[in-house]
């Protein structure tokens, strides 16, 4: 605390003869020997942080290898009234024909993960992993599952054709039964 | 012909060469105590011994040699795994047809991949068994707490060194065991693309911490190298670095924590220990022998993301994880829960200050601490039980005598108590709920911190008879009322609530009301909400088997369902 500049006393009397310039007190006195070594330490210390940083970063993969997730399911006009399950075990998708049209459910429990299966005597759909039940509509009624099944955007090509995309999901009611997540069929 | 040496003559000529002599210093063995302390200090591997321990230390039944019996495990484990390595291929094109080819076509292929299989789960039993027998003998006690909670460390390893290399054979048990496990990693509050507030912080599929656990957006190829690289080399590595820590510790701890004698006896380690540790370890080795010789490792069909099988179980020391996820959200059941035991075991040591029963097993001077500890083993094994021999196809409640084939009648509809879309009356629809949020915020949390302090700020010891009496009397009036009620909830529903009920009161009130409401606050608290989170277990398990109640207090804003 000597080195602090003292308060001078003003004399209102006396003007002062010339304004010193304030010089900055880095400047007035070489850094001292512990505030150099703790600025090293603290340098060092960010080196790490950014390291472990860019090395959390690394395990990001930027590009992944993953099979598409549209796919044609062949003619609109081949689906009856009912859950169709004829493509579960290649695309994960029931396609679901009802009086006013169609729709995709994702076969993806959304309780952890795994794919329920379909009893048609009760109508409903139950998750072998743990016990969560839902109804035609995907919506839960049983079990842990917090939310009712994603619904896959669905098209029809210019062939007639459905061409279902599990990367565009809804599940909000009301949401869920307009375009493009339902194909309204005629 | 020259006279050929006696045995006797070449044993010493052996012994006495340059080269033996360098390799295995000191002169002519005596077997003094000074050769026998030699040995120990002179010795890399055995010098993570004492040279001298207490007789006592070394009985039987007193450590029953549960952590030597893992360690041997863990040898086991790293000697058949590297075996292993040598024919296996971590891709999803090679993996099961590698596994299959050591089935089949590899000698003693069969025998290593099984030996790999049971001495991982004999591992987890005994450590496991390692660490009842520590806490009941009160082991982990000053000075020993940091020891426990590297040991505790060394358990979560042991289970995660298990899941790693649960995918690796590529079958279905595989695949869907990892997929929901990382499926729970996904559901990590802010962490997780479908955890609580994991949307508000910008977490999505492509970033989240299962993306990070996954390599992708799904089990793929880059999730079996990623499984297989964890499996092989970086949890070994830490499980390794954390042993010789653990050892060190029990080295300068003088070994055992059993109570000093006045002028107790000291025997030599060698030969007295590692006597004992080799005769262990021939046992381990000698029992998954037979083990693997007699039972074949399970390996089911290739894996196939599209289709789980029904049912799907996790591994046996998971099943319980996996009963606990049908009545929890998996932020709750997969992350919170396991989160808090790692961390609770871990804090056991710190928040533990009684005195008495260190080093040998003493119920009567522990009470407290070892009935809410064997609460949680024991719950912990019930739900493995449960979701073992109880579950069936669809996760359905089968009783052990029943056919799987038989198909059962639907689970009936689930209901909340508070949440949005009030209807004011019991047992609505389903995704509706009784009463508004603005009723159960309050009534909720107001219950669970009343649960919380009011144990401490009860000056006066409770009568124990008076008190269970007056809460089964009071439990039993509601089953009544309940019965009599227009909603005739039946006397079996009525049963359950009194038993889950006063399990919850006495465990989670009555006994730390009697045994640790003098505890400092800090402490206090953190033990309090170990047992109430063990206890609130009970309670929920018991509103959605006997009630059909799914969530407690549901906030679908925020993902907060409890």
């Amino acid at each position: 605390m000597t080195d602090e500049p003292k308060p001078q006393p003003t004399n209102p009397a006396v003007a002062p003869a010339k304004p010193v310039a304030a010089v900055p007190a880095a400047l007035a006195k070489p850094i001292s020997r512990a505030d150099f070594l703790w600025t090293g330490w603290a340098m060092l210390a960010a080196f790490f942080g950014a390291s472990a940083a860019a090395t959390a970063r690394f395990m990001f993969p930027n590009v992944i290898y993953e099979p598409s997730q549209k796919f044609n399911a062949g003619p609109a006009k081949g689906y009856d009234i009912g859950v169709s399950t004829k493509w579960l075990s290649e695309q994960r998708v029931w396609i679901i024909r009802n009086e006013k049209g169609i729709y995709a459910l994702w076969a993806r429990c959304t309780h952890l993960g795994c794919t329920p299966n379909w009893w048609g005597d009760q109508n409903r759909f139950k998750c072998p992993c743990h016990g969560s039940n839902y109804t035609i509509e995907g919506d839960v009624i049983a079990g842990p599952a917090p939310r009712p099944l994603w619904r896959a955007k669905v098209e029809i090509s210019t062939k007639g054709d459905l061409i279902i995309d599990k990367a565009v999901l809804e599940d909000i009611p009301g949401k869920r039964e307009n375009a493009p997540y339902f194909l309204t069929l005629a | 012909m020259p006279k050929l040496p006696t045995l006797e003559e070449l044993k010493k000529e052996v012994i006495d060469s340059q080269i033996w002599r360098s390799v295995f210093r000191g002169g002519v063995w005596k077997d003094t105590p000074r050769d026998r302390s030699a040995h120990i200090i002179g010795n890399v591997w055995l010098h993570l011994h004492p040279v001298r321990v207490r007789k006592r230390a070394l009985e039987w039944t007193y450590t029953w040699g549960l952590g030597g019996i893992s360690f041997a495990l863990f040898m086991i484990l790293t000697v058949t795994g590297v075996l292993l390595m040598f024919y296996y291929r971590p891709t999803i094109d090679l993996a099961y047809r590698d596994i299959k080819d050591l089935e089949y076509a590899i000698t003693l292929g069969k025998l290593m991949r099984n030996m790999h299989r049971w001495a991982a789960q004999a591992m987890v039993v005994g450590v496991i068994a390692h660490m009842v027998s520590v806490f009941l003998r009160g082991a982990y006690k000053k000075p020993r707490e940091f020891n426990w909670s590297i040991g505790v460390l060394l358990l979560t390893l042991t289970l995660f060194l298990s899941f790693t290399g649960y995918l690796l054979p590529w079958d279905q048990l595989a695949i869907w065991a990892v997929t929901v496990g990382t499926n729970m990693a996904g559901a990590t509050p802010l962490l997780g693309n479908e955890g609580p507030m994991g949307n508000l912080v910008g977490a999505h599929i492509n970033n989240d911490v299962r993306f990070v656990l996954l390599g992708g957006t799904m089990v793929g190829e880059n999730t079996l190298l990623r499984f297989y690289v964890m499996h092989c080399v970086a949890v070994p590595l830490v499980v390794g670095i954390l042993l010789i820590l653990h050892f060190w510790r029990i080295r300068k701890d003088s070994f055992s924590a059993a109570p000093y004698e006045p002028n107790e006896d000291k025997v030599e380690v060698w030969p007295h220990l590692v006597k004992r540790e080799y005769i262990a370890a021939a046992a381990c080795l000698l029992v998954m022998f037979i083990w693997s010789i007699w039972m074949n490792a399970p390996l089911e069909v290739i894996a196939n993301p599209n289709v789980t099988p029904n049912p799907s179980k996790a591994p046996w020391y998971f099943v319980g994880l996996q009963e606990l996820l049908v009545y929890f959200d998996p932020w709750i059941a997969g992350v919170v829960m396991p989160g808090l035991i790692i961390v609770g075991l871990m804090a056991i040591p710190y928040i533990d200050t009684n005195p008495k029963g260190v080093g040998y097993y003493a119920w009567s001077e522990r009470k407290f601490a070892n009935t809410g500890f064997m609460l949680g083993v024991t719950m912990w094994f019930v739900l493995i039980a449960i979701g073992y021999w109880f579950r069936g196809p669809n996760f359905f409640w089968y009783w052990p005598w029943e056919s799987w084939l038989m198909i059962k009648a639907a689970p009936p509809l689930t209901w909340n108590v508070f949440g949005p879309n009030a209807t004011w009356r019991l047992w609505c629809t389903p995704n509706l709920s009784a009463f508004p949020l603005w009723l159960g915020i309050p009534l909720v949390g107001g219950a669970g911190l009343a649960s919380l302090v009011l144990p401490k700020l009860i000056q006066k010891e409770l009568d124990g008879i008076k008190a269970n009496l007056g809460v089964l009397g009071g439990l039993a009036l509601i089953a009544v009322i309940m019965k009599l009620s227009p909603l005739h909830v039946s006397l079996v529903k009525g049963a359950w609530l009194i038993v889950f009920g006063w399990m919850h009161f006495y465990f989670g009130f009555l006994l730390p009301q009697r045994h640790i409401r003098a505890l400092d606050w800090a402490r206090y608290l953190v033990t309090m909400a170990l047992v109430l989170s063990t206890t609130a277990v009970l309670l929920k398990m018991c509103a959605r088997l006997a009630f059909d109640i799914k969530y407690v207090i549901t906030i679908p804003a925020l993902s907060m369902n409890i």
